[in-house]
């Protein structure tokens, strides 16, 4: 049952991602190779048509009502082998952690797990996996009052099959060529080091698993990235020089993700994560820069 | 030995692994819990699966390690309960319950101290700021965000579909 398990899991499927008012179904198609590489695609089915494919560490997202194609890759280890085992007080220290029974999505018997957290620095989760594989079939975020904020929940699933490379690949393949590319980072452009930011209080729980500079695409110098996570949630800052246009301070949200922007000695800082407005705010808030010694 | 020394070696000391390992040594529960939890960070991180036999002589030859320091506490039960039973099943549960397992009990007792034991005030502050939908300007970011969360182990592509979705791109850009 635990080889089955692993990651070599392929699946396809329908599911419906829930935020706010708004509901959207999209089609999801993961397959892992013989040779370990894994390849995934996400279309949505409704409103104007969309697409995100991952080739093992590329994922690429095809706008066509835009033109627009923006690729992400990366180096470097995936989450959590990327974590620190510093990050000792973040899951258990902040979350109430306890499976809650069996429930059932898309027809599949499902293990309900739910973390409750602690304080208000972060959201509750509820995680329905299916029994024998353990695939996330359902996954919900609820805000502090115990509002659902947003919700992914697979229809209809398959799981297994074989491997086939035309299910991966975009629809857009060839007609893209004549978009608008905006190319986030390279692997060389995206080392780890510092930066010189640091933050003069870190929340509770939340470690810095990440810092680099980089480039994001459509903004031409490079930036600064942190990321600092409890284990569940993660939160991004980046930080780079002020664009032409002083952007005024702003807090925005897309379904669970806050997105706080402010500026802090003549830089644009722009933080986000699945995390309560307040935590994203009180990130931004306490970030100084301190200079980067041998730079 | 091997195979606890590749998972561990990048995250921890010299002292805090014999102590770990010495701590595992005395509790089969920890021991049979930390087994699980190995499997499952090899799965995760996409390594091949080890054979239930190899694990097997993991645990032997764990048994012949000497122990360093006494172990100065056990894991709550109720973590341990529910970090044996994700041993059924993976992904979602796994990651969840080995960053507890790895959360909780090996965790050295100075940093608990640190965190807040009382439940925080009902009265929170509100955001003095009005939160309003995000306008399709935050793609870029999104993308680059999402490749560093956890979500994205958890859950694969599907949180993606933030950056992507209907009201962002029938307004954005």
């Amino acid at each position: 049952m635990m080889a089955s398990a692993s990651r070599q899991l392929n699946y396809t499927g329908t599911f419906v991602y829930r935020h706010g008012n708004d509901i959207e179904a999209s089609r999801i198609v993961h397959y892992v190779n013989a040779a370990g590489g894994e390849f995934e695609k996400l279309e949505t089915l409704d409103g104007p048509p969309r697409e995100v494919i991952r080739t093992n560490d590329q994922v690429t997202c095809y706008l066509p009502n835009t033109k627009t194609v923006l690729i992400e890759k990366r180096n470097g280890r995936r989450f959590p082998a990327l974590l620190p085992a510093q990050l000792t007080s973040g899951l258990a220290q902040h979350y109430t952690v306890r499976q809650s029974g069996m429930g059932r999505a898309a027809g599949y018997d499902c293990r309900v797990v739910v973390l409750m957290p602690k304080d208000r620095l972060r959201y509750g989760h509820e995680f329905c996996a299916e029994a024998s594989s353990g695939l996330p079939l359902r996954a919900k975020t609820f805000n502090e009052k115990g509002t659902l904020l947003e919700s992914f929940a697979f229809t209809e699933v398959k799981l297994g099959g074989q491997f086939d490379r035309d299910q991966v690949q975009s629809r857009y393949a060839a007609e893209s060529r004549s978009w608008k590319i905006g190319r986030a980072a390279s692997p060389s452009a995206d080392r780890p080091g510092r930066t010189g930011w640091v933050l003069a209080s870190e929340l509770p729980g939340f470690t810095k698993v990440r810092e680099s500079k980089r480039s994001i695409a459509g903004h031409g110098t490079t930036v600064s990235h942190l990321v600092y996570s409890d284990g569940l949630a993660a939160v991004s800052v980046f930080i780079e020089p002020l664009p032409k246009s002083r952007p005024p301070r702003s807090l925005s949200h897309q379904g669970a993700v806050n997105i706080y922007i402010r500026l802090v000695a003549d830089h644009m800082v722009t933080v986000l994560g699945e995390a309560p407005a307040e935590t994203v705010m009180r990130i931004a808030n306490s970030l100084e820069y301190r200079g980067a010694p041998g730079q | 030995m091997e195979h606890i020394s590749a998972l561990m070696d990048s995250e921890l000391n010299e002292s805090q692994m014999k102590q770990h390992l010495a701590r595992l040594k005395k509790d089969p529960d920890l021991l049979n819990c930390w087994d699980t939890f190995h499997l499952i960070g090899d799965v995760l991180r996409g390594e091949r699966v080890l054979s239930v036999a190899s694990r097997q002589s993991v645990s032997e030859k764990l048994a012949s390690e000497p122990t360093v320091l006494a172990p100065r506490r056990r894991a709550p039960k109720k973590m341990m309960t529910y970090a044996l039973s994700a041993a059924a099943s993976l992904s979602a549960i796994a990651v969840v319950g080995w960053l507890a397992f790895f959360n909780n009990p090996l965790a050295p007792p100075s940093e608990i101290a640190t965190a807040p034991s009382n439940p925080p005030p009902l009265a929170a502050p509100p955001p003095q700021l009005a939160s309003v939908p995000s306008d399709g300007t935050m793609n870029e970011y999104l993308i680059a965000h999402q490749e560093y969360s956890p979500s994205t182990t958890i859950q694969g592509l599907a949180p993606y579909i933030r950056t992507v979705s209907g009201a962002q791109a029938a307004t954005g850009q």
